[in-house]
């Protein structure tokens, strides 16, 4: 009887507070990837995908709570159920649709092989025999391994410390993904003086955020705020704001 | 990282003169307490048996593992080496220094150690790799065998000093007596006497220099560790491919303190006779 008395009391209270706190989402991010999401000298983490998913989440009504986490796991993470969404440019790939689930795609790149100034590399084969560098488990590394040249690959657990190798001069170039490549090449002090764009690849890949597989619902409702935010005109304010290409 | 040896004091040296393994270190196989039935043998037989298992019974992501993983292990096998046979020297003079006479050879050794135990070697390695290039470049192996080396060096100073410490009082009395100088009495007498003392924690410190190799994954070194994030990174099979490189360690480690025990037991030969 108490324990019935306690339901009935409980659950409008239960329903009460939900109605009037939005949902949560918690995003997972690895603010390795300038410009897409990095930390600012005031250790925020910032960013086009950090915009882009508050943006969204504004737009389907649910607060954002967004978490640093190392790249190397983030995926692990998602599945365990430790945070819901992973809003880190994941490029959408076949083998990673198998084991998560994709929002539609809302930003396409490509990846480029960034040298240092004066190196004539123009596409892979001129990089057999050589060192390349990559953040381990981004899908430059994979497109660098499915090029059949022949080249050393050396994965790093960070983007910056590969780039940090090639200025240092222990590699001969780094591939990563076109707006991570062009930040490095053009934008980030200390770097622009001494790399240089190589080339980049003729395929596009294109990001979505990541969720736990079976989260459909999830997805279907990132979707929505993709639309949304698109319709609206903040994806190309954004756009603009970040990739200044 | 490492947790035996926080109290910097010849730890352990019981009045006997014998040294015990700190406690959380590994614990050595005891060959007198012989019999097929022992936690070392259980070990080593459950490792291979699950990963057998694993490899007949899946061998879709096991096996291919596996495969994936022997370049690594040649790495991680050739750092470990490396940094052995720079460690042992080092530890040996760090020892010696430690209990020197002169102050500022006093002096120095026990900064090193100092200073080495009190940085993380994770930090250690960041800092030889990454930091230190902007004036000085050296490879990722280099980097990877200076960086253990000093750590480890400075961990086995305090064994080696132990050790010696150990022997007894009188055995260099006796020794310079008979007329042979400091160095005589030192290379003759006390540290043959001190390495049946010393070779147990040494060769846990080996041990332990192994399984720390797998921190030099984070400078894009291709070792045992950095294979299995390769491969768990391109798969997202996390459970497989750690469960494999897991057991891949605890065998490698179990018959490397297998060969100390037996080392010990040969060293300690005058002593069972008793």
């Amino acid at each position: 009887m108490l324990r019935r008395l306690l339901c009935a009391l409980l659950l409008p209270a239960l329903l009460c507070s939900s109605a009037v706190a939005a949902e949560k989402i918690v995003v997972a991010t690895n603010p390795t990837w300038p410009p897409l999401e990095f930390l600012d000298s005031d250790k925020n983490i910032i960013g086009y995908d950090i915009d882009m998913i508050n943006a969204i989440g504004k737009e389907i009504g649910m607060d954002v709570e967004v978490r640093m986490v190392a790249w190397d796991g983030i995926f692990a993470g998602v599945a365990a159920g430790n945070y819901d969404v992973i809003a880190s440019g994941v490029t959408i790939t076949p083998e990673r649709q198998r084991a998560f689930e994709f929002s539609k795609p809302y930003y396409d790149v490509q990846q480029i092989v960034v040298v240092k100034k004066g190196d004539s590399a123009a596409n892979f084969e001129a990089l057999k025999g050589r060192t390349v560098g990559g953040q381990i488990g981004t899908t430059g590394v994979f497109v660098a391994q499915k090029s059949g040249v022949d080249m050393t690959l050396r994965e790093y657990d960070d983007v910056g410390l590969a780039m940090q190798d090639l200025l240092n001069g222990r590699i001969d170039a780094v591939i990563c993904d076109s707006p991570v490549a062009l930040y490095y090449a053009n934008q980030k002090e200390g770097f622009t003086d001494h790399l240089a764009v190589a080339f980049r690849t003729e395929a596009t890949e294109s990001f979505g955020f990541v969720v736990k597989k079976g989260r459909k619902d999830l997805a279907e409702r990132l979707n929505k705020g993709i639309d949304a935010v698109r319709a609206k005109g903040v994806e190309a304010e954004l756009i603009r704001k970040w990739m200044g290409e | 990282m490492r947790d035996n040896e926080e109290n910097g004091l010849p730890a352990g040296v019981a009045p006997e003169g014998k040294i015990e393994v700190p406690a959380g270190g590994l614990v050595l196989p005891d060959s007198e307490k012989g019999g097929l039935v022992n936690a070392w043998s259980l070990s080593l037989v459950g490792a291979l048996a699950v990963l057998t298992f694993l490899c007949t019974v899946w061998p879709d992501p096991y096996l291919e593992i596996l495969r994936f993983l022997p370049e690594g292990l040649v790495v991680t096998f050739e750092v470990t080496i490396l940094s052995i046979v720079c460690a042992i020297p080092l530890g040996l003079i760090t020892g010696l220094g430690r209990l020197s006479r002169n102050r500022v050879i006093n002096l120095i050794a026990s900064t090193y150690v100092e200073v080495i135990r009190g940085i993380p070697l994770l930090v250690q390695i960041f800092y030889i790799y990454y930091a230190l290039a902007k004036f000085l470049q050296v490879s990722g192996l280099t980097s990877a065998v200076i960086a253990i080396s000093f750590c480890y060096g400075a961990y086995m100073g305090e064994v080696f000093r132990a050790g010696i410490m150990a022997v007894p009082k009188g055995q260099t009395e006796a020794s310079r007596s008979l007329g042979f100088n400091k160095v005589q009495t030192m290379v003759f007498v006390v540290l043959p006497q001190a390495l049946r003392t010393i070779v147990p924690p040494v060769g846990n410190e080996c041990i332990a220099m192994l399984k720390d190799t797998s921190l030099v994954s984070v400078m894009a070194m291709p070792d045992l560790m950095q294979y299995g994030r390769s491969f768990a990174a391109k798969s997202y099979l996390y459970f497989e491919t750690y469960t494999v490189i897991a057991l891949i360690y605890l065998i490698i480690t179990l018959l490397l303190s297998k060969a100390v025990s037996i080392l010990e037991s040969r060293l300690n030969y005058y002593d069972k006779r008793k």
